[in-house]
């Protein structure tokens, strides 16, 4: 049913393209050609994310942080075997992907630590991605607040997700 | 983001030192290898999404959406500047509808116009944790690497990824209200 979402939305625009005379070709050219030099612009932000994630993960100080944090999130009821998809998230959607299908393997697709990995991949977003990209040219430097508020509702979301996964 | 950047890369790189001097230097390359790849996407997706945008905008649909939305962005922002609103509601509507590709343009653009006013430090804190905790209807990567792990019931994680993400949002929302100051 949501694959028809998309091309329905489009038909519509389309449609008030032909009502409202607009130049339909110009105007998409128009929009798109932003998208180069809009891409140029988040480039450099992209770089210094990935970079710090890539060390992240190297120089251990990931699985570090995962085995200080274990007993803390179990607290919570995070199961050990999830802290470390809660800590990377933040980071990189395409690293919390790969280790989702770590988990797949590991502990099967149907059982409870992966269903419940599912619900954390999918209810929380790359925080820090977000940051970098939607302040690029932005003059407030000031993230600190926004940042930590996103974490902690992140957070939250994580420990109801495994909550729910347990009752339904 | 000065400050997590100089601890965490002093810290990564301090550890590297002692365990393994040669992979700083790889493992930047590689990090920004990765960032190119994704940025190339990134121009294709944009491009599409940007073209469409510059469609809506031009129909006056744009301003039929964010007339829709006025009351749900005056709960959540309060008064906003009028050249910004357009944007936001494209940007929420988006994130509705899990349009991931139209969200980014939209964002910037939304949080470049608010910077142009003076007091518009809440409204861009609203916006952004609004993003960062965004709610997802269809968590479509997911349901993709569940089909291809052979999954008894792939769409299992719907409702809970739902009710999850919206959860995130809300608490984000509060925090918002009771932390940051109009």
């Amino acid at each position: 049913m949501f694959s028809y979402f998309i091309p329905v939305f489009f038909i519509i625009i389309f449609i008030f393209c032909i009502i409202k005379k607009v130049k339909p070709y110009d105007s998409f050219i128009n929009g798109a050609k932003q998208s180069i030099p809009f891409a140029v612009s988040i480039f450099p932000y992209l770089v210094s994310i990935f970079i710090l994630t890539e060390l992240f993960e190297i120089s251990g100080l990931s699985s570090l942080l995962t085995r200080v944090l274990s007993p803390v999130f179990n607290l919570f009821g995070i199961p050990t075997e999830l802290t470390k998809l809660v800590l990377i998230k933040p980071f990189s959607g395409s690293g919390s992907l790969a280790l989702l299908s770590e988990i797949f393997t590991k502990f099967g697709v149907d059982s409870y630590i992966s269903r419940c990995a599912c619900v954390i991949y999918g209810s929380s977003e790359t925080v820090f991605y977000i940051a970098a990209v939607y302040f690029t040219g932005a003059k407030t430097k000031n993230l600190t607040k926004p940042i930590i508020i996103s974490l902690i509702a992140s957070f939250c979301s994580c420990v109801f997700a495994c909550f729910i996964c347990k009752v339904l | 983001m000065n400050i997590i950047f100089i601890i965490l890369i002093t810290l990564c790189t301090f550890i590297l030192i002692f365990t393994n001097p040669e992979a700083v230097l790889s493992s930047m390359l590689n990090g920004g290898e990765k960032a190119l790849d994704l940025t190339l996407k990134l121009v294709v997706i944009y491009a599409v999404w940007m073209g469409m945008t510059e469609l809506l905008e031009k129909t006056g649909l744009a301003n039929k959406i964010s007339n829709l939305l006025k009351p749900i962005n005056m709960l959540l922002f309060g008064e906003l500047p009028k050249s910004a609103e357009g944007f936001i509601s494209t940007n929420i509507s988006a994130n509705l509808l899990g349009m991931s590709g139209a969200t980014t343009p939209m964002g910037i653009k939304a949080v470049n116009e608010l910077e142009k006013h003076t007091n518009t430090n809440y409204a861009i804190t609203m916006f952004f944790v609004i993003n960062a905790t965004s709610i997802q209807l269809i968590p479509s990567s997911v349901l993709a690497l569940r089909n291809t792990f052979s999954s008894s019931s792939p769409s299992d994680i719907i409702l809970p990824t739902i009710l999850a993400t919206t959860v995130s949002t809300i608490i984000g929302i509060l925090l918002v209200k009771i932390f940051v100051k109009r």
